[in-house]
């Protein structure tokens, strides 16, 4: 059954029985809105480069449907031309960037020009380089510590009794002595066993306030394993200044170790024993791989072991002519080799050094 | 250090759990590192009464065992046995249903296996009556293990066993002699609890009022190492095995059990800290024991059977005619405690440290004895722990003490004094502890703080005085530690450096090695880290002055490596061998000479350390891609990447040296000399040196030494003005002949052509075909550019008269069509 509705001076037959819309006598303007919808409607299925091309040659073609349309623009009265003009103009516009931007997506080569080269070949690489991760976890490890004002020092590998033990207050004959085998080059000349020379070499030849840091290269004389080399790296760290307290090592310790494992880890200190440090202090943080669990990593403890620091021992400020009632500091230092090993999930310490290119180029 | 929980508990009484005792200790600084519940494994194994055995209806060689496994209770349980050995009334170790037994006797490999209710042959079996190699506990696995027929039915067999302690094995750190003990960890355990300690009890029975001068007599020669000694004597023993309480103890913490006298000293070192040694009696002759120190030469026979040779400054123990121990280190083969031992000479001394070290050192010989020794005991505690054990051995031996003791110590060691003030706690840690806490904290592990009135009452002193089983405790420093240990690290503030001054902020200038290694990085370069310590063969090649390590942990690592080729070729030896051909690697390390000759610039006297870059190619420099033919790396690849790095240091004085003959080591060399030094070379390795490194492929190396760029030595380049006029471009080919030198040729044509000339670029080089055997064909690139007007045509034709000509004159170059 049909019915005969007006509805804003637009007559429609509804189809009640199908309820399909058909218009059937227009005004220009309504064709311009019409026409609109059935290209976005075309547009909407459009899948190849032919579907593109019949789509243009339907709406932009000269004797497409836009077209028909500016030729019927020249029967409409005078006074609706320049407003009806801008309608279809700008229907012509969005029509164009409907083409365009699928043109685009289908063929994104130049414009039909070069339609037939293969994009999909690889790229012209070059070689990708990498740094020994090593390098990397020092360089983080050396960033952060930069950013709180420290600056960077170094020192010999081959070292002196006196540097290496006696000054940091390792007595001879001492069984402190026994924490750090050491490879000796002759009686009183050696591998350096720690980078903590390099505090002394530092405050032998400045006064406070010193902050420091001191990366390096570090020998034990220890049987070579999986969790253990007789040549690793270390980073050493020194603060001193009037009135540097305990609180503010556990400070400094926590903001480096939420910058370079993560804000969310958590830690807990503990007393140690270092020579020239005390109090001494070991810092733990929750295991990373088994987030405190317990793992073959972390012993099954669920704790990772991360550096060692104390308050600088004031026969230390002593032996290098620093007044203790007058100066405090603390010095902190970790192993560079097994944190990067842990960071990394290397399972084997000995890998660091026998530079592997498929070790390598991993990193 | 091991600690037996269950001995722990003797002194102290803690009804947590090992975890929760093992928490404490560790955040005392006293760091367990390991729990070990010796007997895990026998969870769910328990002391069995066989009751009946019968025949299996349906096997000959299995047996329907009724076994009670409960105390109270005279249920039975049904268990299929095969043993041959199972008999009635045997105590036996039975495995319940749900246990899981360690090793398999069955299964090749021993897995553990859980066991479960079974059938075997229609026969209902609930558990398993179990082997001494099925429980882990021996190697007899020819018939089930028969326990002693004392055994407890329905006690775990873990217990049965003495295996019902958990040990903690303690990081003890060298500073703490006096945790090496269990009542020494007690101590601390008790501090951190509030708790109290129970000592062990050191009344002797019945003790004999004899004077002892009558039977020993103590001299000592050298009182400086050995200031105190302490003697009893003890008859009638009677050496037998020592009790199985004091066995499972001693097997906890990892000591053999010999016998009732040995074992007792040895509990009692464990126990109280101080090593004891006990000497036959019999065996010293003159009633005498002399302390002095050996003779050169002299030759001694260690407990161990060893002989060991002395020096002048071991200390020993004597009686009149000979040695019987090496002080403090182990005592001598000819005085040891043996079955037929019946009287006992009881030693408990205090030596020097430093002298035990020495002579442990020398003889390369540790034991529980001398550790302690070294670390420092308490020199004041001999004569508790001689009475401990002489109480200890009369009880378990029979035997019978005399009640006087001799105690030879001609060099008091009182009790040290330190003044701690509550202020430098506080300003050491950051903390605002009152000094009531901080007299308590101290308090809590026997150290008096009694406070003193000092004219500035602001601030309150303490007069500690420290027990002389603490002699790590030597200045105001340490007592700090042990206030922040006591009040808990933990617990004190983490407070971020306020005080940093960011003004004196360091910002780092790049180096030349950070530079080299970003380049290297990005142009497709691998790092390596090598060792250091090399081969002494192969380092002999690059240097005479080697830096020798005089206890190297193997022949491959005995020597400082002179320079980075060897670790550079060991590097490619390695990825060679691992299937890696092609290799752009590059280490920046030091090297390490040894030269004694005077020189200031020595940080450590005699030896020079210098950071090198080494850059190394081999195989190809190009892998194959659709876009790039494969080619082989060569000389001048290494030779260009060199060129690269050093211009982008920036070094711009740089001077190639073209050597007429090259090197043992690399052929093809070209030395490298940065702002008129000599700084390095780059070549092609040997021939061989490449066999010595077992190389097959060509390798290709560049050895910089970095040490001499200093900052100021790097380039700072300089703006220079842009020509506003068109440059011109003119190619020329030249034929010179063939042992004529590009580089030459091209400052020629610098030289010859006026400062119109601003760049050659040499584009091609060619010879053999169409060209006489002797003469390559080389052609360049000119740029000319004009400073002030536009060139003619002319102007730059005459300027390239000027180069064909001097380059005829020079080289005999003739002009090459192209």
């Amino acid at each position: 059954m049909l019915h005969d509705v007006q509805q804003g001076g637009i007559f429609y037959f509804i189809d009640s029985d199908y309820c399909a819309m058909t218009i059937v006598q227009n005004t220009l303007a309504d064709e311009i809105v019409a026409l609109r919808r059935a290209a976005e409607k075309r547009f909407s299925e459009l899948r190849s480069v032919d579907d593109l091309e019949k789509f243009r040659v339907e709406f932009l073609a000269r004797k497409g449907s836009i077209g028909e349309l500016f030729d019927k623009l020249k029967t409409v009265p005078n006074e609706q031309k320049p407003g009806l003009g801008k309608q279809l103009n700008e229907l012509r516009s969005f029509v164009e960037s409907l083409f365009e931007s699928l043109q685009q997506k289908l063929n994104p080569g130049k414009k039909g020009e070069e339609a037939a080269i293969d994009l999909t070949l690889p790229g012209r690489t070059v070689p990708k380089g990498t740094l020994h991760p090593i390098t990397q976890t020092l360089n983080d490890i050396v960033a952060i510590f930069t950013s709180m004002g420290f600056a960077i020092a170094t020192g010999p590998e081959i070292e002196n009794d006196y540097h290496n033990f006696e000054v940091l207050n390792f007595p001879p004959d001492h069984p402190a002595r026994d924490m750090q085998d050491t490879f000796f080059i002759s009686e009183k000349i050696l591998l350096r066993t720690h980078t903590s020379p390099v505090q002394i070499r530092v405050m032998e030849h400045q006064q406070p306030p010193i902050r420091v840091i001191m990366p390096g290269r570090v020998y034990r004389n220890e049987a070579i394993s999986a969790r253990s080399l007789s040549q690793f790296h270390q980073v050493e760290g020194l603060y001193v200044d009037r009135n540097v307290t305990f609180s503010e090592l556990k400070g400094t310790l926590v903001t480096f170790a939420r910058e370079f494992y993560g804000k969310d880890i958590k830690y807990k200190f503990r007393p140690s024993f270092f020579p020239f440090t005390e109090p001494s202090l070991e810092m733990d943080i929750t295991c990373f791989i088994c987030s405190g669990k317990g793992c073959p990593m972390c012993k099954r403890t669920g704790w990772l072991e991360v550096l060692g620091a104390g308050m600088v021992h004031p026969n230390v400020f002593r032996n290098v002519g620093y007044n203790p009632e007058e100066v405090t500091g603390f010095a902190f230092g970790m192993g560079i080799d097994r944190t990067t090993a842990l960071r990394h999930g290397i399972p084997d310490l000995r890998m660091l050094l026998e530079n592997d290119v498929k070790f390598l180029e991993q990193f | 250090m091991r600690i037996s929980f269950n001995w722990l508990r003797r002194y102290i009484s803690f009804d947590s759990t090992p975890e929760d005792a093992a928490q404490i200790l560790t955040s005392l600084g006293l760091e367990v590192e390991k729990i070990e519940h010796l007997g895990k494994h026998l969870d769910g194994f328990v002391v069995g009464e066989i009751f009946s055995v019968e025949k299996h209806p349906n096997a000959d060689k299995l047996t329907v065992c009724q076994v009670r496994v409960e105390e109270d209770s005279a249920s039975l349980t049904q268990i299929v046995c095969g043993a041959p050995n199972v008999r009635t009334g045997q105590k036996v170790a039975v495995g319940l249903v749900g246990a899981t037994v360690p090793r398999n006797q069955h299964d090749a490999s021993g897995r553990p296996f859980v066991l479960t209710k079974v059938k075997l042959r229609g026969v209902e079996s609930n558990g398993m009556i179990c082997s001494e190699y099925e429980l882990g506990v021996g190697d007899d696995a020819q018939g089930i293990m028969v326990l002693e027929s004392n055994a407890v039915v329905g006690k775990t067999l873990a217990q049965h066993l003495g295996l019902d302690d958990v040990v903690l094995e303690i990081g003890v750190t060298p500073n703490r002699p006096d945790c090496l003990n269990h009542l020494g960890v007690a101590r601390e355990l008790s501090a951190a609890i509030n708790g109290k300690l129970v000592f062990p009890d050191i009344t002797a029975g019945k003790e004999s009022s004899e004077k002892i001068s009558q039977f020993l007599n103590v001299e000592i020669v050298n009182t400086a190492d050995c200031p105190r000694y302490s003697a009893k004597t003890i008859f009638d023993v009677h050496v037998a095995p020592s009790p199985e309480w004091m066995q499972n103890l001693l097997k906890a913490v990892g000591v053999r059990p010999i016998n009732n006298v040995v074992d007792a000293t040895n509990f009692v070192m464990y126990e109280l800290g101080q090593p004891l040694h006990a000497f036959d009696y019999q065996h010293i002759s003159g009633k005498k024991i002399v302390v002095r120190t050996a003779a050169n030469g002299e030759r001694f026979t260690t407990l161990d059977g060893k002989e060991q040779k002395l020096s002048p400054n071991m200390l020993m123990i004597c009686d009149s005619e000979k040695a019987i121990a090496i002080a403090g280190v182990m005592g001598g083969l000819n005085s040891e405690i043996s079955e037929k031992t019946t009287s006992v000479v009881l030693e408990s001394a205090y030596f020097s440290p430093l002298s035990i070290r020495r002579t442990s050192k020398q003889l390369g010989l540790s034991t529980d004895a001398s550790q302690r020794f070294e670390r420092g005991i308490d020199p004041n505690g001999t004569i508790h722990a001689l009475n401990r054990a002489s109480a200890l051995i009369a009880e378990l031996s029979g035997g019978k003490p005399l009640e006087e003791v001799i105690d030879n110590y001609p060099n008091k060691i009182s009790s040290r004094e330190i003044l701690l003030r509550v202020s430098r706690v506080n300003q050491i840690l950051g903390t605002h502890l009152s000094a009531e806490d901080i007299q308590k904290h101290l308090s809590s592990i026997d150290i008096h703080a009694e406070d003193i009135r000092t004219a500035n009452s602001s601030s309150k002193t303490f007069r500690c005085t420290i027990p002389t089983f603490r002699p790590d405790l030597e200045q105001e420093i340490d007592l700090v530690e042990e206030v922040a240990r006591l009040y808990g690290y933990n617990n004190i503030e983490d407070k971020m450096v306020s005080a940093i001054d960011f003004k004196s902020l360091h910002v780092s200038d790049a180096t030349a090695s950070d530079i080299a290694r970003s380049w290297l990085e990005a142009n497709g370069f691998h790092e390596t880290i090598s060792n250091s310590m090399i081969d002494s063969s192969s380092a002999e090649l690059f240097s005479q002055h080697l830096v020798k390590i005089l206890n190297p942990l193997s022949k491959e690592m005995s020597v400082m490596r002179p320079s980075l080729l060897p670790s550079m070729l060991q590097n490619v030896y390695f990825n060679q061998n691992h299937g890696t051909k092609d290799a752009h690697l590059f280490e920046i390390g030091r090297v390490y000479q040894h030269k004694s000759a005077e020189n200031s610039s020595d940080v450590v006297h005699g030896f020079q350390e210098e950071e090198r870059l080494g850059i190394c190619l081999t195989g190809r420099k190009y892998a194959r891609t659709w876009f790039n033919g494969d080619r082989l790396a060569d000389i001048f690849d290494i030779k260009g990447i060199v060129e690269s790095v050093l211009f982008k240091i920036p070094l711009d004085k740089i001077r190639f040296i073209y050597y007429d003959s090259s090197s043992p080591l690399t052929v093809q060399t070209i030395g490298i000399e940065i702002n008129g030094t000599y700084s390095g070379y780059l070549g092609k390795v040997s021939s061989t040196l490449l066999q010595r490194f077992q190389i097959e492929n060509d390798v290709y190396v560049a050895e910089i030494n970095l040490s001499n760029v200093k900052k100021e030595e790097r380039s700072f380049r300089q703006f220079s003005p842009r020509s506003k006029f068109p440059s011109v471009l003119r190619d020329l080919a030249f034929i010179i002949p063939k042992e004529a030198f590009v580089q030459e040729l091209q400052s020629e044509i610098y030289k010859s052509s006026g400062n119109l000339l601003k760049q050659v670029t040499l584009f091609d080089v060619y010879e053999g075909k169409n060209l006489p055997e002797n003469v390559k064909s080389v052609a360049f690139s000119l740029q000319f550019v004009p400073d002030e007007k536009t060139l003619t045509d002319s102007e730059i034709d005459a300027a390239i008269k000027k180069i064909v000509d001097a380059l005829n004159r020079k080289f005999g170059a003739e002009l090459r069509r192209v």
